[in-house]
């Protein structure tokens, strides 16, 4: 992976395309990822129409600090082309290829996007990119597909199509999903990029929301894919760090701080060495605490 | 609340079945088997529970059967939705000018998405939207020098085909004004083609250097404006649809092009048509005088109709009707005898109007 | 260029704005339908004007119905009905986008 600090990621934002209330307010939810929809969420007629419409968004709105992602059509469909280079050409931070299933797929995306790169001036290897796995296949090939590409920052599950490719379809226990999402998981871990879990489409049932947002959190997940605005807070307070947990990160990063000054190579902390995950724990810690407003500008605990 | 727009198969009975709940609901109810086997498209909006929320569709180029579930229709965004993907259907099958009819309590909100209102009744509005409107047309059409203190007339004339009845009624005009306007029903539903249609009125006019033959576009007798003269309709269906015809007339091409009469045949067979004359001598004075001439008979004394020429194609015996046609007329017959009889044996409808 | 066909873009959706376009013979003729006419016609106009001079569209009749859409949402159903009225739907011109 490219990226040299970690982002956060506990939610990515479903836009459609071709919606342009959507898109022009999409940055005021406060998303960490905001993913515009060239795919799905458009019509075959109005391909042209949607991808036009967020590159104009891209180019003039103001989306803040979001990650601005975009899910372009297929590989095998006459629009893959077009998007890419339009969205290279607006230099969206993320692409997201759909279905993929296999890393050439990956490869191939990664071609065309260095040669839009060079066609329209942007910075070479700027553009990273991100899979959807959907398919028995994909899933099978998801440690693979995670390391195909040095711009790959992440994989998403999309349970739609996954759970049509495995006879079945979604139930509340998400005991069919299991396995993908240990994938995808797995796969994203190993290849040390995000790991993105799939939609939850009944906006009625908060408490089945949250009963999986809790799962997925647990597992590992960075975070979730959403199609409503009013989904980012609940998946916000799942992921926010406790008092205690802020608490250690807190002292992990006052230890690092001592062995700083003291020019040691050598962090210790209650009599014990800390290594390197426990501090990367601590940094994410401190960013999720920040991000949900719960830490004063000392990074100390706000009690409420 | 989430929506998502889909076809709906009217051949589906139980889709239909819904469909037609809900247009009765807003009281639509012209289900009759003509107009609803016209429609082209028909989409709906769904909730998330299936539940059907509004719909629309399309013929031909007219926008029909709009209706939103009660509860819903202040939401103007439904009703958005349902215009937008409607035009956008329009387009992609090559119509780029098109009508509604609704009632009058909706043209507000069909104005408010770009269309413009042609006439009302108390019964019904008709509103229009497009790349040409009716402004466009009465610009296109031939003028002549001081047209403003001359007497212009016009006649509205199907000419399926141009008859001696026809040619009657124009000589009348021609010689009892400075100026006529022929308008000829655009619609291309009919034995003889528009283009042929067209051709036989100007061939058969022509020793009258002051006519003007044009088409009657969407505005005059059209599919869009007064189906019914193309389909079989009840009753007040025809008089809410012909005192829209009449009034388009009456106050927006009349009025361009000075035209102070209008020339009618008398109508002893057609039904439809014998309304339209009514509506036409209730609703166009004192704007517009109308002029009734008897209808001509033949020489040896029989009322001559196209109807009864197309009878005589049919069954190839063209040298009946020579009493009934111009030679302009007979002269097409004859060189297309052949085409014709296939468009008959195709199916062609040649009873109506 | 020459505009092939009549075309149409957008939606009457809130924040949309729904443009058709067909060839002209006088300029580039604009009828806009806008509730903020008054107000923002003229530039509402402009910005349509210059993404078709951009296609080095000369002549056109441009039918506009406005539902309160920035200037981004405004450029880009311009771009995608010019694109569709050249026939070039499939060919983004990428130096106006």
């Amino acid at each position: 992976m490219t990226e040299t600090t970690e982002r956060l990621r506990r939610t990515m934002m479903f836009v459609p395309g071709n919606n342009p209330a959507m898109v022009k307010d999409a940055g005021i939810y406060g998303a960490d990822s905001i993913m515009f929809d060239l795919e799905d969420a458009v019509s075959m007629n109005e391909k042209d129409s949607a991808r036009a419409l967020v590159y104009q968004a891209l180019k003039t709105v103001d989306y803040g600090d979001a990650e601005l992602v975009v899910r372009i059509n297929g590989l095998d469909t006459p629009y893959f082309d077009n998007d890419i280079k339009a969205m290279v050409k607006a230099q969206i931070d993320v692409i997201r290829l759909p279905k993929a299933e296999t890393a050439e797929m990956i490869k191939e995306l990664e071609e065309k996007v260095a040669a839009a790169e060079k066609e329209f001036d942007v910075p070479a290897g700027s553009i990273h990119l991100m899979a959807a796995i959907e398919s028995a296949k994909g899933v099978l090939n998801a440690p693979a597909i995670a390391a195909a590409s040095d711009r790959m920052i992440g994989l998403a599950l999309s349970a739609e199509d996954y759970t049509t490719d495995m006879k079945t379809h979604r139930y509340p226990d998400g005991a069919e999903l299991e396995f993908a999402r240990n994938m995808v998981l797995h796969a994203a871990r190993a290849a040390g990029i995000a790991a993105f879990d799939t939609v939850f489409t009944n906006m009625d049932d908060t408490e089945g929301f949250y009963r999986e947002t809790n799962y997925i959190h647990q597992l590992g997940f960075d975070g979730k894919s959403l199609v409503n605005p009013r989904q980012i807070e609940m998946v916000n307070k799942v992921y926010q760090p406790t008092k205690p947990e802020i608490e250690n990160a807190l002292n992990v990063i006052a230890a690092i701080k001592d062995a700083e000054s003291k020019g040691s190579g050598v962090i210790s902390m209650n009599g014990q060495m800390v290594d390197r995950p426990v501090v990367l724990r601590a940094q994410r810690v401190m960013k999720l605490a920040q991000a949900a407003h719960i830490v004063n500008e000392e990074g100390e605990y706000i009690e409420k | 609340m989430s929506t998502e727009l889909a076809d709906l198969n009217l051949n589906r009975r139980p889709v239909y079945k819904k469909w037609q709940e809900l247009l009765i609901s807003r009281d639509i109810s012209n289900f009759s088997v003509e107009e609803v086997n016209n429609i082209d498209e028909t989409i709906g909006l769904f909730d998330n529970e299936q539940h059907l929320l509004a719909t629309g569709s399309i013929a031909g180029n007219v926008l029909k059967y709009i209706a939103i579930k009660a509860g819903h229709e202040e939401n103007g965004a439904i009703f958005n939705q349902i215009v937008t993907e409607l035009t956008n259907r329009l387009v992609r099958r090559g119509f780029t000018h098109f009508f509604v009819f609704t009632k009058p309590e909706y043209s507000h909100s069909f104005k408010f998405v770009g269309f413009q209102e042609l006439a009302s009744s108390r019964f019904g509005v008709v509103l229009e939207k497009g790349t040409t409107t009716i402004t466009d047309y009465l610009m296109s059409l031939p003028h002549s020098p001081n047209q403003a203190e001359k007497s212009v007339a016009a006649i509205v004339m199907h000419a399926n085909p141009f008859t001696l009845g026809h040619q009657f009624l124009v000589r009348k005009a021609a010689q009892e004004n400075d100026l006529v306007y022929v308008f000829v029903v655009k619609n291309d539903a009919s034995l003889f083609s528009t283009e042929e249609r067209m051709r036989l009125v100007q061939e058969g006019t022509k020793e009258w250097k002051n006519v003007f033959v044009v088409s009657g576009a969407d505005y005059l007798v059209s599919y869009a404006t007064f189906p019914a003269y193309f389909l079989k309709t009840p009753d007040d269906v025809i008089k809410y649809q012909t005192t829209l015809d009449a009034r388009i007339f009456r106050d927006l091409i009349a009025p361009a092009l000075n035209i102070k009469k209008r020339y009618l045949g008398t109508e002893p067979f057609s039904h439809t048509t014998g309304i339209y004359n009514q509506t036409l001598l209730r609703e166009l004075p004192p704007a517009v005088q109308p002029i009734v001439l008897e209808r001509k008979k033949s020489a040896e004394g029989k009322l001559i109709t196209a109807t009864e020429v197309r009878m005589a194609i049919k069954e190839r015996k063209v040298e009946n009707i020579s009493h009934f046609i111009p030679q302009t007329t007979m002269t097409f017959i004859k060189d297309n005898i052949d085409n014709l009889e296939k468009r008959i044996k195709k199916g062609m409808k040649i009873s109506g109007n | 260029m020459e505009i092939k066909n009549t075309a149409i873009a957008g939606t009457l959706e809130s924040s949309d704005i729904q443009i058709m376009l067909s060839q002209g013979n006088n300029g580039i003729e604009i009828e806009l339908e806008s509730e903020v006419k008054a107000k923002f016609g003229a530039q509402i106009n402009a910005v349509i004007t210059e993404t078709l001079k951009q296609y080095e569209i000369e002549n056109a009749k441009v039918k506009a119905v406005d539902k309160g859409a920035l200037d981004c949402v405004i450029k880009a159903r311009t771009i995608t009905v010019a694109q569709r009225a050249l026939g070039i739907a499939d060919q983004p011109a990428w130096e106006v986008f």
